[in-house]
């Protein structure tokens, strides 16, 4: 038995104490002019890394070749609480989504976040699991993953969250593969997924926020006020920081909050000004330490199940990253999602924790 | 294992899938910070920067001592942002209390998609302090889940407003200034090019609604306006003003005017009209009571002018001071019987006689002695028919019909002071000229300016023209001396121990709402020491209702200003005593013998 990967724990720390440093620099002058305690995020922010570094290590205690007897329950609270956020008088509508639960105290729980994990962990259960002597799952059981996943997705286009429901089908489609299911399986479930896209766009699952979102990365003049200027001052920004940035906290696109939400989905941006090129690439090479080292925990898991969860959580953060990243740099439509492990918010904070928490119960359980 | 095999070999092709992202991530990375980070920038430096202008403040205009009459203060617009505005309600619940508005006005000011709208004028900076405070305790105090209800887009705009700490003392001359800052009447007017400043322009980093901390940076200096020193003394000021005031009221006149003046340099001591207004609230003030009625009315002289035509005939030689002259109660002269104000016998007076008891028919003779041409020429060297020059806003030239338009009795009614008009500033000046031994000097008000930096230039000397010799000017004082007299029409304007001239008027009015005479022109113009003059004194009362008499009405203000103006200017009584001109033939031949 092995301990955790340090290059892993190195990598995530860093992004950590980063993502704290860039939160209260995009912040601090924002609440310091509106006359609120300028430590407001930042106080929040680091509280979040605590709870959720427990959570993490609490993941790691219990072997994960047990946890896949308490699945169905994970899953099953999952879907509770994607079922509970879309009831009038619990949920708090955000962006014109209701994705989120309010709780006593001032906190609110983003569900999906959660979700994220009982749909990687439940996927991973069902297609490592062999009822007949084969390497390969059977359409079956291919078709039963399918169906473990679809209930929670279809429950989070119900929010809507178009972003998260991309990244977990990223995840899902990652699972099936490294499953070892069919070509057919992954090549077709590659081609719904793009198939899905468009048509969600063309018939109007989308709503017109979310349409707005998506024309604007097409056309920035469509909406100057809100999704196209976002992007728009999201690559002044990130290009204002030159190579080596403005200096943190000496911003001033992120001290004047010229890119909204700038210390959620668009925390790369404050990166991009403050720390320049040589910040947002070492954040680049660090978010590459943990896909790699990812990777290596699933090649080296003893079973299936361990290979499944490391790879779906690796698709995951790697999707999300990209996504965000991308989005930030005008490569991807703008959905708002957070940047793993450096984006303020709480949910989105433990799900990653217990995410790394998950790659490092498989790395110290694995072959010597 | 065969699956193990091709679940490797697919993580493989993952790996090669991210490897390529990331790589098309870093290039993409490299074209915005490095390729194009200069365009980036310079988009990010315009997105931001802002220039806005550092209004200036306006010079200010003060007495002789720099005491202020006007002065520019810090003053702030509060504006909004509507589209920042979240609880309209609760924010103007806040507002409105420190604003001094009610909270129905001040919703609907900044409900809407208004990204600039004003909100209040000139609230002082103690206000605004108070308002942002008011704002970040309702904010501090909100519960970590209605930040989304925090109150701000409330931003204040830097102005000056003006004040004018005397109130309406010197209203009509200084002025004030409009909502935008521009003098509408009077000094804050006609000298509003240099009394306002330059404004400066400052540039300044843009963001989510605000000014970013530190980003100021200063483009051009706010220049402060040039500030002006009045020769008027805010003490005699004072006294003139109160004096006039009850006169006017006591009188049921329409308005009055005292103007004190150093006749040797033109300088203006005091200038007091009533009714006045205050000019730190103007709302309600008429147009009629911002009028500066010393240079913007005009009125028929009337035995006030005597004295030029007096002085025209001495200077001319075709009398003297003791030319005896026939004066009947009327003399029809062409067309037209003139007459006196009183009925009295027809007497034999001496030509200072005739200004002593001010009487018209004298003075038509006199007037009699010289050419029409050489009368009209004195009036306009006496300065009848163009303006004194002194600077103040919508001063008027006065009337003088030109001398080739002079029917019959043209002549004498001219001789006696009607038909022709001016304004008080130019029966001020005409007595000036007398005082000044014949020199006419161009009134003014100011005394000299100070730049931004606190330099002091004193105005430069005024222009100046010899209307009469010395000598006349000197005989005509002695013989205004016996209108001061017991015999003359202004006894009131005695002060013992001074020797003091001057000359009554009571004038036929020109209303302006019928455009015939109605009413009358009460004054007194006079001087003190009358061997030496140092000072003028004019007191001109509009319209009077009951007694209208020049010397009733006009001598008892003469008095009191004057006394105050000896005094505080420790001009030392003399005592002196005089032997007048005599003003009957009778009192000639007792002299001769």
């Amino acid at each position: 038995m092995e301990g955790f990967d340090p290059f892993l724990t190195i990598a995530v720390g860093l992004l950590l104490i980063i993502g704290t440093l860039l939160v209260y620099a995009g912040t601090r002058s924002w609440y310091a002019s509106v006359g609120l305690d300028p430590q407001y995020y930042v106080k929040r922010h680091i509280f979040n890394i605590l709870i959720g570094a427990i959570l993490a290590f609490g993941t790691t205690i219990i072997d994960y070749r047990l946890l896949r007897a308490y699945t169905p329950i994970v899953w099953g609270l999952g879907v509770l609480g994607l079922i509970a956020v879309l009831l009038p008088g619990i949920s708090t509508e955000i962006n014109g989504a209701k994705a989120w639960i309010s709780l006593p105290g001032g906190f609110q729980v983003q569900p999906a976040e959660l979700a994220k994990i009982s749909i990687i962990i439940g996927l991973s259960m069902i297609l490592s699991e062999r009822t007949h002597d084969s390497n390969q799952p059977t359409h079956r059981d291919v078709l039963q993953g399918l169906l473990i996943a679809a209930i929670p997705i279809a429950l989070i286009l119900l929010q809507p969250d178009m972003g998260t429901v991309l990244i977990i089908s990223a995840s899902v489609v990652t699972i099936i593969a490294v499953s070892g299911a069919s070509s057919r399986w992954v090549a077709g479930l590659l081609i719904v997924a793009v198939v899905g896209g468009f048509t969600a766009v063309k018939v109007g699952v989308v709503s017109d926020y979310q349409l707005k979102r998506l024309q604007s990365f097409v056309d920035p003049t469509v909406d100057p006020q809100s999704s196209g200027y976002q992007l728009r001052q999201s690559r002044i920004t990130i290009g204002s920081g030159g190579i080596v940035g403005k200096g943190l906290f000496k911003g001033p696109q992120t001290n004047g909050r010229f890119v909204p939400e700038q210390q959620t989905d668009f925390i790369f941006t404050v990166a991009g000004e403050e720390l320049g090129f040589l910040g947002s690439g070492l954040i680049l090479a660090l978010f590459f330490t943990i896909f790699m080292r990812g990777f290596r925990i699933a090649r080296r898991s003893q079973d299936i199940f361990g290979r499944l969860v490391a790879t779906g959580v690796i698709a995951w953060f790697a999707f999300q990253a990209f996504e965000n990243i991308g989005m930030a740099m005008g490569l991807m439509p703008m959905t708002g999602v957070p940047l793993p492990f450096m984006s303020y918010g709480g949910s989105s904070m433990f799900a990653n924790l217990i995410g790394i928490g998950l790659l490092q119960n498989v790395h110290a359980r694995q072959r010597g | 294992m065969g699956n193990f095999s091709l679940a490797r070999e697919r993580i493989r092709w993952l790996i090669a899938v991210i490897m390529v992202v990331l790589m098309l991530f870093a290039f993409r990375l490299v074209d915005i910070q490095a390729v194009q980070a200069q365009t980036y920038s310079l988009k990010a430096a315009n997105e931001m920067s802002r220039t806005t202008i550092m209004p200036a403040a306006r010079g200010a205009i003060t007495d002789v001592n720099g005491v202020e009459f006007a002065r520019s203060v810090a003053a702030v617009n509060v504006v909004v942002d509507q589209t920042l505005i979240k609880d309209p309600i609760k924010a103007a619940e806040i507002a409105a209390p420190i604003l001094q508005m009610s909270p129905a006005d001040v919703q609907a000011l900044i409900t809407g998609k208004h990204l600039w709208k004003m909100v209040a004028r000139d609230v002082s900076p103690a206000q605004w302090s108070a308002l942002t405070a008011a704002f970040a305790h309702y904010n501090d105090g909100l519960d970590r889940t209605n930040l989304s209800k925090k109150i701000f887009g409330f931003f204040a705009e830097r102005v000056y407003t003006r004040e004018y700490p005397s109130g309406s003392l010197i209203a009509s001359l200084i002025g004030f200034v409009n909502q935008e800052g521009v003098g509408a009447t009077g000094l804050e007017a006609s000298k509003n090019s240099i009394i306002s400043g330059v404004d400066g322009k400052y540039m300044y980093a843009y963001g989510y609604g605000a000014q970013i901390p530190g980003s100021q940076q200063e483009l051009i200096t706010a220049r402060t306006g040039t500030t002006i020193r009045l020769s008027v003394d805010r003490d005699i000021q004072w006294v003139a003003s109160q004096a006039i005031l009850q006169a006017v009221k006591s009188a049921h006149a329409l308005s009055g005017t005292v103007i004190v003046m150093d006749p040797k340099t033109g300088e203006i001591l005091a200038h007091a009209t009533a009714p006045t207004f205050d000019p730190n609230n103007t709302k309600n003030v008429s147009l009629l009571a911002m009028k500066n009625p010393s240079v913007q009315d005009v009125y028929e002289p009337g035995s006030t002018g005597k004295v030029m035509t007096l002085a025209a005939a001495i200077q001319e030689g075709t009398v003297t001071p003791t030319s005896v002259f026939t004066v009947p109660y009327g003399l029809k002269v062409s067309t037209t019987t003139f007459h006196d104000h009183q009925k009295h016998a027809t007497q034999r007076l001496t030509t200072s006689g005739i200004l002593a008891v001010s009487s018209n028919t004298g003075a038509i003779q006199v007037g009699a002695t010289l050419k029409n041409s050489v009368l009209y020429d004195y009036l306009r060297k006496f300065g009848v028919g163009s303006n004194t020059g002194s600077g103040l806003a919508g001063e008027s030239d006065g009337v003088l019909p030109a001398v080739s338009t002079w029917s019959g009795t043209t002549a004498p009614t001219v001789a006696f002071g009607q038909g022709y008009s001016l304004t008080a500033m130019q029966a001020t000046s005409i007595f000036a000229t007398i005082a000044n031994n014949g020199v006419r000097v161009s009134p003014t008000v100011i005394a000299g300016t100070s730049d931004s930096n606190g330099l002091f230039t004193p105005a430069v000397k005024r222009s100046s023209v010899q209307v009469v010799s010395p000598e006349t000017a000197m005989k005509m004082r002695l013989m205004m001396e016996s209108v001061v007299s017991a015999n003359g029409t202004a006894p009131e304007a005695a002060i013992a121990g001074y020797r003091v001239a001057g000359k009554t008027g009571t004038a036929m009015r020109v209303d302006d709402t019928c455009h015939c005479y109605k009413g009358y022109t009460a004054s007194f113009i006079g001087f003190a020491p009358a061997d030496q003059p140092k000072y003028v004194v004019s007191v001109t009362i509009q319209a009077p209702q009951g007694i209208h008499w020049g010397g009733t009405l006009g001598a008892p203000v003469f008095k009191k200003v004057m006394s105050f103006v000896l005094q505080s200017r420790h001009v030392a009584p003399t005592y002196t005593k005089v032997t007048p001109y005599p003003l009957t033939e009778a009192q000639v031949q007792k002299a001769k013998n």
